[in-house]
């Protein structure tokens, strides 16, 4: 009759390193699982200004793009300029954005572009909800994957009120504005 | 004497309470909101303007017509009272009862509608237009009108068809076999016209009940009155965020005249469905505000058939809305007049 061999500290060592191994090899070589992003969907952003102070960072990762082939390039533009305002032109009192984030450029009479400098924009998407409802709706807000720290529980996805944040892979990680984003806008 | 030490049955039992407590507090203050709601000056708050349009009207929504059809745009009106309404590949007819009695196929997604004198319909389709016989079939296609076009708006008489460009940023002038004879609307320092402004694809034009050519110049918010040469006549903006006045980058997206001569508007963004007295620009009455539709919104397309019922296409309910004086509303308004 066989002895059976008793397992000692040693074999266990052994055996649990190359278990391992094995586990890293395979990690390793086999299909990298993709990476997630936080981002949030223009289509259900109802532009409620929490991304700029429910963010963790100081000012938010959220900015606010303009997509230039939605944008009218309009003289009067009401993402740029406050309601009512007297005079179309730049002057700090004019603006509708609070840190004076978009630039006003002359193309030809009687057009203009906006470019909005990133550095500046806190996100508060003033400028998104006033383009949306006077205008052609070409501002919306997106997460900067280069500035945002990619928390595991964002912070502002779990206060967002229209659930407009999602988790989305690593080679897709900006939800970019269509024609059709406008008509599939919630009611506000 | 020393006094005895009384001993607890259950020694733990203090250590216990204070953990929960302490876990409590900690509990309460891990989940207590960390972040500020965002303060007044950093929401655009629209409520002080959808409140400039609630106010009583004199017209009343009577049963919309619900529409199967995809991507709807565009509507017109025949002769007989019969209901054309344009969306993906197709154009539903109705009739006057408001069922729908035919479907005609087209390829495309048309942008505007329009019927000739001679009961042609010509059909805008981005960039050209298929002129349909009296059976509804295609018997030509007109293209190539400029470089680039966006065709949102016909106007059609016995000499002429206009077509409004928003690509080109002005009128077309036709002549009936679809040939561009003019251009109207751009900007000519010694004709004093000023120019269209034409932000958005949505630039309308229409004639009024002498038959003046009117167009809609979206960007400065009113409205400019052109001969068939081109020559401007007159023109008037409002520009305002009052009820008398358009908002937004460009409105009125859409014009009509209804039986009287009066000008029907309606705008997008806030929707106001409003009634001008073309000639001087003067503000007359709410036919509709914001509150009956979804904000933000734009209206695909308004027309006024012969019994002045204002018909509204209303993209997010897929229908046709239809807004009338009602009797008793008439009898009061000519009780007030009196």
């Amino acid at each position: 009759m066989s002895e059976r061999k008793k397992l000692d500290r040693r074999d266990f060592m052994r055996g649990a390193a190359a278990f391992a191994f094995t586990g890293a090899t395979w990690m390793a070589v086999g299909e990298k699982a993709e990476a997630k992003y936080w981002q949030l969907d223009p289509a259900k952003c109802t532009q409620c200004g929490r991304c700029t102070t429910h963010c963790v960072l100081n000012p938010s990762a959220v900015k606010c793009l303009n997509q230039f082939d939605i944008c009218g390039y309009c003289d009067l533009c009401f993402g740029y300029l406050q309601p009512g305002s007297r005079n179309l032109d730049t002057g700090a009192e004019n603006q509708l954005c609070p840190t004076a984030a978009i630039e006003r450029w002359f193309i030809e009479a009687p057009y203009y572009e906006y470019k909005i400098h990133e550095d500046k924009c806190i996100g508060c998407a003033k400028c998104v909800k006033a383009c949306l409802v006077f205008g052609n709706g070409s501002f919306y807000l997106q997460i900067r994957q280069d500035i945002c720290i990619n928390c595991n529980e964002c912070s502002i996805a779990k206060s967002c009120p229209s659930d407009a944040f999602s988790e989305v892979p690593e080679s897709e990680p900006y939800i970019y504005l269509t024609g059709d984003t406008h008509l599939a806008h919630p009611p506000t | 004497m020393k006094e005895p030490v009384r001993k607890t049955k259950h020694p733990y039992l203090a250590g216990v309470v204070i953990a929960c407590v302490v876990g409590a507090y900690v509990y309460l203050i891990a989940s207590e909101e960390k972040f500020p709601e965002p303060g007044p000056n950093l929401v655009y708050d629209i409520r002080k303007f959808e409140e400039v349009d609630h106010v009583d009207t004199r017209f009343a929504e009577m049963a919309p017509i619900a529409l199967n059809l995809e991507d709807a745009r565009a509507l017109e009106i025949d002769g007989e009272g019969n209901l054309y309404v344009a969306g993906k590949d197709a154009i539903e007819v109705f009739g006057p009862d408001g069922k729908s009695v035919s479907r005609i196929p087209v390829e495309g997604t048309p942008t505007c509608l329009e019927f000739t004198p001679d009961g042609r319909l010509l059909v805008g389709l981005e960039d050209h237009i298929d002129v349909l016989d009296g059976d509804r079939k295609r018997i030509a296609t007109w293209g190539n009108f400029t470089e680039r076009s966006m065709i949102t708006a016909i106007a059609a008489n016995e000499e002429d068809i206009f077509l409004a460009d928003a690509a080109s940023r002005c009128v077309l002038r036709l002549d009936p076999s679809g040939k561009v004879i003019g251009r109207i609307g751009e900007t000519d320092e010694a004709r004093d016209i000023p120019g269209l402004e034409v932000p958005s694809p949505y630039f309308d034009l229409a004639f009024d009940e002498d038959g003046e050519l009117w167009v809609v110049n979206p960007g400065k918010l009113g409205l400019e009155r052109y001969r068939s040469n081109g020559d401007i006549v007159t023109s008037w903006y409002r520009a305002s965020l009052e009820l008398d006045g358009f908002s937004g980058c460009c409105n009125p997206t859409h014009i009509a005249f209804n039986s009287k001569g009066r000008l029907v508007t309606c705008e997008k963004g806030l929707v106001r469905v409003k009634i001008y007295d073309v000639s001087t620009g003067f503000f007359e009455e709410l036919v509709v505000g914001s509150r009956s539709f979804v904000v933000p919104q734009g209206v695909r397309d308004m027309i006024v058939d012969a019994s002045d019922r204002i018909l509204v296409l209303d993209p997010r309910k897929n229908a046709v809305r239809i807004f009338e004086q009602t009797e008793t509303q008439l009898a009061s308004h000519a009780k007030e007049t009196e």
